[in-house]
């Protein structure tokens, strides 16, 4: 239990932290030379003005067609990554641990608050493993990696959860809890995660030619 | 006369039963939770730690472990801090608990992990009741 604790918190964070930089900065490098290898037009139509317009426009709750087309999709969507992204980073155990490792610390919100995050978070997370299973279109271009990346999305916020609300097997849960914490993170430059990267690149390349090219509009 | 001496010695006896109860109070074997008074908004419930019970187990002697003095970055040789609060040094400024929060972790889990004894998780330290 210590020795486990002690590796977790200790190696495993820099090991997780450093996958993720590296991977980060190793994905992006090598789609940025393949893409001049094999499609020199995305160098040549990039434009950083469509490409702001383009983004701009779908991180915005229903700016894009698209996402007014899907209202309830839409809602799932937002509440997902935002929940997903800013929770860990607001909340106190995690503002407080960062304090005692480095010194700084920032505005936190307060518990309640980050149960009902992280509970939103796993909802969301039901809502996509239904709309896998249950419409025709997405199952079909669902694959088993699909449904462990949904696994390995949900685990910290269960595992946090449960080791917050202290259930039975809590010592356990938080030590799964950082585990998979560092295990998605460390993922993220190597799987579809990568979307988190990368979208401001696909989304601003596909801006850039309906901008550009098509005159006209993406979202 | 009779009714006002009996109400001084009840008076008396009143006053000095609240000295012991109030100095049995504050003695450590009593301690058995962490506090601070900068603590006036909890974000867990306190941290559980049985003083005496804790350090016979623990093998903890010398007060200074915890209860140390430092001047300069550097502990201070035979002297002990047992009659301030911890916050007194651990403050932060503008009442803001952390530094405190900070150093009472850093000493009880750190020692946790370093002899493999001992809770190390938040729940560990603060259960819910």
């Amino acid at each position: 239990m210590h020795s486990l604790y002690a590796f977790l918190t200790g190696s495993m964070v820099w090991v997780s932290v450093l996958l993720f930089l590296g991977g980060s900065v190793y994905s992006l490098v090598s789609r940025a030379v393949m893409a001049r290898k094999m499609d020199k037009m995305v160098y040549s139509y990039f434009s950083l003005h469509y490409a702001l317009r383009s983004i701009f426009h779908w991180v915005i709750p229903y700016a894009a067609r698209n996402w007014r087309l899907h209202p309830l999709f839409t809602f799932v969507t937002f509440t997902f990554h935002i929940c997903l992204i800013w929770t860990p980073l607001v909340l106190f155990a995690h503002v407080g641990l960062f304090y005692e490792a480095w010194g700084f610390s920032w505005w936190f919100i307060p518990d309640l608050a980050g149960d009902v995050c992280a509970g939103l978070v796993l909802a969301c997370c039901l809502f996509f493993l239904g709309r896998r299973l249950f419409l025709r279109d997405v199952r079909y271009l669902s694959t088993a990696s699909d449904y462990v990346m949904l696994a390995l999305v949900a685990a910290p916020y269960l595992t946090g959860m449960w080791a917050h609300r202290q259930w039975p097997g809590h010592e356990t849960a938080l030590l799964l809890h950082v585990f998979s914490g560092e295990l998605l993170l460390a993922l993220i430059p190597f799987t579809k995660l990568g979307h988190m990267l990368f979208f401001l690149f696909t989304r601003g390349y596909i801006g850039s030619e309906f901008g550009a090219v098509r005159h006209a509009r993406d979202w | 006369m009779r009714g006002q001496t009996f109400l001084m010695r009840l008076l008396a006896g009143a006053a000095l039963t609240a000295l012991i109860f109030s100095a049995s109070a504050w003695s450590q074997e009593d301690v058995e939770n962490v506090r601070d008074s900068v603590f006036t908004e909890t974000m867990r419930p306190a941290a559980v730690f049985p003083h005496d019970a804790h350090n016979a187990k623990a093998g903890i002697g010398d007060c200074a472990v915890c209860h140390h003095v430092v001047e300069n970055g550097r502990p201070v040789e035979g002297e002990t801090s047992e009659d301030r609060e911890c916050s007194e040094c651990h403050h932060g400024g503008k009442g803001w608990p952390m530094d405190v929060v900070r150093a009472y972790h850093q000493r009880c889990r750190g020692c946790h992990v370093e002899r493999k004894a001992g809770p190390v998780t938040c729940a560990g330290c603060h259960p819910r009741r």
